[in-house]
């Protein structure tokens, strides 16, 4: 995510194009809406969801960028509900020391009128789409594998194609979304599977922590993602979201290792 | 036309890149195990990004993590991404007693436009 600060007088260049917008109810715009829902999922990831003054459409694995008042700038959200048409956007938020955003969000905060611009973003999938999903997610880059995954299974996907989701954590602490996880793969009936990849614990057995039907796994998540699809790469369209040296290490696991064409990995990096 | 020692060929694993600096000239040398190695200028021709930090190899397939953009390393042909019409420049090259040599006259530059329609990024 670029963002800069104007010293004096700038020339905007403005792209002449939008990429990856197929229709116009899918184009971004600029909304408000009300901050809900907020509330802490684990010591330092909080969820929280907007109110919009009207219904956007977009597509699963999008993100909206948001201002808030007294904030400088503008910060990058991706979206967790499946893609539909909808007035209200669930997100997560890791909690940064320094973090502007998420050190301003407090449960107190509800009501709150941000502004709002979007869908934007090109990691998205479509349910025309006929190949096998994996994602490799690390920390709050679940939330747009939670939106990806939902639409899969709502539009019937994991009748047809696998899904397999790379969910890394540092420990058992940190892990959230459990229980939707484990409610979307038993709605799968055996196309989803659901992995965490803990790097800060060393017990490879099944964790009692987590719900049914998630696996468990140590190490990082990228290299747990390549160990367990070993052989398996074949006709696949890879997700990818989380902190730099992860989506870094994802992204030549998948293009080195995997041998997936590049035109199969989708990921917005925001750095 | 002057053939200048870069590395010895035995200080690349097959399969890597890594930046090495002859004359003042940056240049990434690449193993393509055995097709040889690729030596070509250290950013990347579609946005500049440094390659010895964001280019993955595979095969003869350079990618540049940035915006997944790839190139044969041999002939320097973009593949994948239609948008991407930009050759990677390289430096001719062979081996000799087991030294990488490469014929570097002077530098190999991209020219980037400020007027383009670069990809908008967020």
């Amino acid at each position: 995510m670029c963002q800069g600060v104007a010293l004096g007088d700038c020339e905007v260049l403005v792209p002449s194009r939008i990429d990856g917008v197929s229709d116009t109810a899918r184009e971004p715009q600029y909304l408000t809406g009300d901050l809900s829902e907020i509330r802490p999922l684990t010591r330092d990831v909080d969820t929280f969801s907007i109110d919009l003054d009207r219904p956007v459409t977009f597509d699963s694995g999008q993100f909206v960028v948001l201002a808030v008042p007294g904030l400088n700038g503008y910060r990058a959200y991706s979206m967790v509900n499946g893609a539909a048409e909808t007035s209200r956007l669930d997100f997560v938020v890791k909690r940064t020391p320094g973090g502007g955003f998420s050190e301003w969000l407090g449960v107190d905060r509800a009501g709150t009128t941000l502004d709002v611009f979007g869908p934007l973003g090109r990691a998205t999938w479509r349910p025309e789409e006929e190949k096998d999903l994996v994602c490799i997610a690390g920390g709050s880059g679940i939330a747009g594998m939670m939106s990806i995954v939902s639409h899969a299974l709502s539009s019937g996907h994991f009748e047809r194609h696998r899904g397999d989701v790379f969910f890394g954590v540092r420990t058992r602490e940190d892990v959230f979304f459990a229980d939707e996880l484990a409610r979307l793969v038993d709605a799968a009936g055996g196309g989803l599977s659901v992995t965490v990849a803990y790097s800060e614990e060393s017990s490879t057995v099944r964790d009692p922590d987590v719900p049914g039907g998630i696996r468990a796994a140590h190490g990082f998540v990228h290299l747990v993602a390549g160990e367990r699809m070993a052989g398996a790469w074949g006709n696949r369209t890879a997700f990818v979201a989380g902190p730099p040296p992860m989506v870094d290490g994802a992204l030549r696991m998948l293009i080195a290792e995997a041998r997936l064409p590049a035109s199969d990995i989708r990921y917005d990096k925001f750095t | 036309m002057t053939w200048k020692r870069v590395c010895s060929a035995g200080d690349i694993e097959p399969g890597r890149l890594a930046p090495f600096v002859v004359d003042g000239i940056t240049v990434i040398v690449a193993n393509l195990g055995d097709d040889g190695f690729s030596v070509f200028p250290p950013s990347c021709p579609h946005m500049e990004e440094p390659l010895d930090q964001s280019g993955i190899c595979a095969g003869l397939i350079l990618t540049c993590s940035k915006h997944l953009h790839q190139w044969n390393m041999r002939t320097g042909e973009p593949t994948g991404p239609e948008e991407n019409d930009r050759e990677l420049l390289r430096y001719e090259s062979r081996v000799e007693g087991g030294e990488l040599l490469a014929r570097i006259d002077g530098e190999l530059v991209y020219e980037h436009e400020d007027d383009e329609d670069d990809d908008f990024e967020w």
